[in-house]
């Protein structure tokens, strides 16, 4: 039997670099190993500053996700510094939350996304399109072109709600521990508001009937892709002095069964990926180095468990957990419940802008930790975030970071087991061999890779 | 427009009721396209270890828009964000921009280069048995390339990637390929930098560099030259806190080091920038950021003395 080996380098259209080696037999794909081809090194970076510094430097570690590790490392200083944050910021903190969602998620859909299911216009930077299932009928793609370019302005309106309070976008300024440094004027709420409902305009005209589109016209990818049901979130949207109160619950799935996500039954797996072989699992432990050369490793990016397995994250998760979304684990599912996910948080951003009270800025910062480590958890735009940090006074020792992308591009662990990505790929029939870009490339989207968060060294305590 | 015109505009700046910069550079970059029969700028964009900041923040640039940018400004022929070729079609259009089957073109780099163990910290692709390593990309295109501009700091300084301790041994594109190298820093670059950069690329050239190898329209003057608390600093009355009026010069504000227009100019539509969100300017433009900055709430006094 001839099993095929193909490179599918680079997948484009995504945050980072990442190539994906697949074997095909009888026109399916036998396995596949994604490959990330980046490494920073964030944890190394992060040790030895002052941990304040955390906020803007881990922002630096994703360009279209940077609020959500602005967002988490304050949890994780508001936690170590004992701050209460004031009720104004609760709303602040998740209108700009919610902005880069809405600039992320609407990114995605449009700038990544669509040019998988729509032909593009012959000319740069669309031209050889490898586009070879194409099935809208002419007046659909013209309308779903128009609106890649509507949808460029909804999402530069996205992140300008972001800048009016954080100051600017990527790496917003505003947002730190204890609470927003921005005072929430009259005038910035108005101009928020009159950018809210334009972009929500654009998400109820255009996104979601364009997402409804290519499902109908696209549904057999409602069997395509499809990841074992073992799904995870952190929750979304925190509220409360302590950021104790989170509007969208956090929850791990299995075997038709939600329980609460507990931190301690998380580990890593660095077997397929170029580091060196370590059994470590707690903050001040030795961290595995690189290891470029390593045999048989295939990416940067560590296999990461929760209770031995692992898990999908993402919208999907999130929707399906807080049972806002009724539906399988496939490529179609995950972009629907995306896009659902967009006009969501589009209206919970409107409202929260009614909330806020114009005055001074809702900032309270303690000078001190009261405790020497934490960790932090929320729901990103791709999934579960993780920060941890160990202090020596307000020095940093050990700073560990998990993001979404390491989830859902785990490659194989020691008993050899696929991440959710992998498993999303295995056994996908090919129909016709020059399809192969097109089916993978679609399925590989679904997931909202973001390679450059990916690549880091996590240690969590045990 | 002349050269010398096309300066004074962009160095007017731009306000949030006066979009007199992009506006007019765009209409300028299709009068002097159509008077010269100049066609678009052709881009090739690498994209190395960076967190994919400045490609978002490109995104961001507003008159012209993107879809105004693409349609009238470059012909955008690699670019793993936003190409709609992918695997062996992507690959193979590189292949074709550099046996220059689609004439001139510049390189634009986003990211640092990992030089340490063989350039293995990044890849741009693989191919059926190797990977093609930034390091290996960016020397072959930067060859080839007519111009080549490094956006944002990491590709321009190294940046946050080659932030200490620099495990990979990361570099600024400038220490991998010998040759004039455009950099147009910030973390991430402001899109107006970097749009503006290109218009001038494609009418007049490159144009006139700082020190620093920046264009002098945008990074010539400090932060705390045009800061709108400047008067705060000069009568001494400094924050106590992230939120305060006051001067940030006390909560680490990089202003005073930092060459950058921030404070006309503004970010994402020009409606904000950090010292009006009563936050420090990091100094993100600097060829020392991140370390140079941090800690960042720290006052340049003491984190840099020799400022004092």
């Amino acid at each position: 039997m001839k099993t095929q080996r193909i490179i599918f380098s680079p997948v484009t259209r995504l945050s980072g670099l990442l190539s994906v080696e697949v074997t095909v037999e009888k026109n399916r794909v036998k396995e596949a190993y994604a490959g990330s081809t980046m490494f920073r090194g964030y944890e190394w970076i992060m040790r030895d500053r002052h941990v304040t510094d955390a906020v803007y430097m881990t922002q630096r570690v994703c360009g279209i996700c940077s609020l959500a590790h602005g967002a988490v490392s304050s949890y994780l200083l508001d936690d170590l510094y004992d701050n209460d944050i004031p009720e104004n910021a609760h709303y602040l903190r998740n209108i700009m939350f919610a902005a880069d969602f809405l600039q992320n998620h609407i990114r995605h859909f449009y700038l990544f996304s669509l040019p998988d299911y729509v032909r593009m216009p012959d000319r740069p930077p669309f031209h050889e399109q490898d586009i070879t299932d194409v099935r809208l009928v002419e007046k659909d793609n013209r309308l779903l072109v128009e609106h890649y370019f509507a949808a460029v302005k909804a999402a530069q309106r996205s992140h300008e709600i972001l800048a009016v309070f954080g100051g600017k976008a990527p790496h917003q300024h505003s947002f730190v521990h204890g609470g927003a440094a921005v005072s929430p004027t009259a005038d910035k709420v108005n101009r928020a508001l009159a950018l809210i409902d334009s972009i929500n305009r654009f998400i109820k005209d255009c996104m979601i009937p364009d997402t409804a589109l290519i499902a109908r016209v696209y549904n057999d990818y409602f069997h395509i892709g499809i990841t074992p049901r073992r799904l995870l979130s952190f929750g979304l949207f925190r509220f409360g002095a302590k950021n104790d109160r989170v509007l969208w619950k956090g929850g791990v799935l299995s075997d038709d069964k939600l329980d609460p996500p507990e931190v301690k039954l998380i580990e890593t797996d660095v077997t397929r990926s170029w580091f060196e072989d370590a059994n470590v699992n707690n903050l001040t432990g030795r961290q595995p180095e690189p290891a470029p050369y390593k045999p048989d490793a295939y990416t940067w990016v560590k296999s990461v468990l929760y209770g031995g397995r692992h898990f999908e994250v993402g919208p999907l998760a999130r929707m399906i957990i807080n049972r806002r979304y009724d539906g399988g684990t496939s490529t179609m599912d995950r972009i629907c419940a995306r896009s659902l996910e967009t006009m969501l948080i589009g209206e919970l951003l409107e409202n929260w802008l009614t909330k806020l009270e114009p005055g001074p800025p809702p900032i309270k910062q303690k000078t001190s930790p009261v405790k020497s480590e934490a960790v932090a958890v929320t729901d990103s735009m791709r999934g579960a975030l993780l920060h941890s940090a160990l202090l020596n006074g307000e020095r940093v020792v050990g700073y560990e970071i998990i993001t979404p992308t390491e989830w859902n591009f785990s490659p194989k662990d020691r008993q050899g087991r696929r991440g959710p990505v992998e498993n999303a790929l295995v056994d996908t029939a090919i129909p016709r061999p020059k399809m192969l870009f097109t089916v993978l490339g679609r399925i590989i989207r679904s997931f909202d890779p973001c390679l450059s968060c990916a690549t880091h060294i996590i240690n969590v305590k045990s | 427009m002349t050269r010398e015109k096309f300066a004074a505009v962009c160095r007017k700046l731009s306000s949030r009721d006066n979009h007199a910069l992009t506006e007019k550079l765009l209409s300028a970059v299709k009068t002097h396209r159509a008077k010269h029969n100049t066609p678009k700028l052709s881009v090739v964009w690498i994209e190395t270890n960076d967190s994919g900041d400045n490609n978002i923040s490109f995104m961001n640039t507003t008159f012209p828009y993107l879809g105004r940018v693409f349609a009238e400004m470059i012909d955008l022929l690699y670019s793993n964000t936003f190409m709609a070729a992918q695997g062996t079609k992507a690959l193979a259009v590189l292949e074709r921009a550099a046996a220059m089957q689609y004439g001139p073109f510049t390189l634009v780099v986003e990211g640092a280069i990992p030089v340490k163990d063989d350039g293995l910290y990044c890849a741009v692709a693989r191919t059926q048995d190797r990977y093609i390593t930034a390091f290996e990309a960016v020397t072959r295109f930067g060859k080839l390339a007519e111009h080549v501009v490094a956006v944002g700091t990491c590709a321009s300084f190294g940046g946050p990637s080659a932030a200490r301790p620099n495990i990979t041994g990361s570099v600024g594109l400038s220490k991998v390929l010998p040759r004039k190298i455009i950099n147009v820093s910030g973390c991430p670059v402001n899109p107006d930098w970097f749009v503006g950069t290109l218009a001038h690329l494609l009418m007049y050239g490159r144009p006139e560099l700082d020190r620093f190898n920046r264009p002098a329209l945008f990074y010539g003057f400090t932060v705390h030259r045009h800061c709108q608390r400047r008067s705060y600093f000069d009568k001494k009355d400094f924050a106590d806190k992230l939120g305060d009026i006051e001067c940030m010069f006390s909560k680490g504000c990089m202003g005073p080091k930092t060459g950058a227009d921030c404070p006309y100019r503004q970010w994402v539509d020009h409606v904000n920038w950090p010292v009006k969100a009563n936050t420090p300017c990091i100094g993100c433009t600097n060829e020392d950021f991140p370390d140079g900055s941090s800690p960042f709430f720290t006052s340049l006094s003491v984190k840099s003395p020799e400022h004092e």
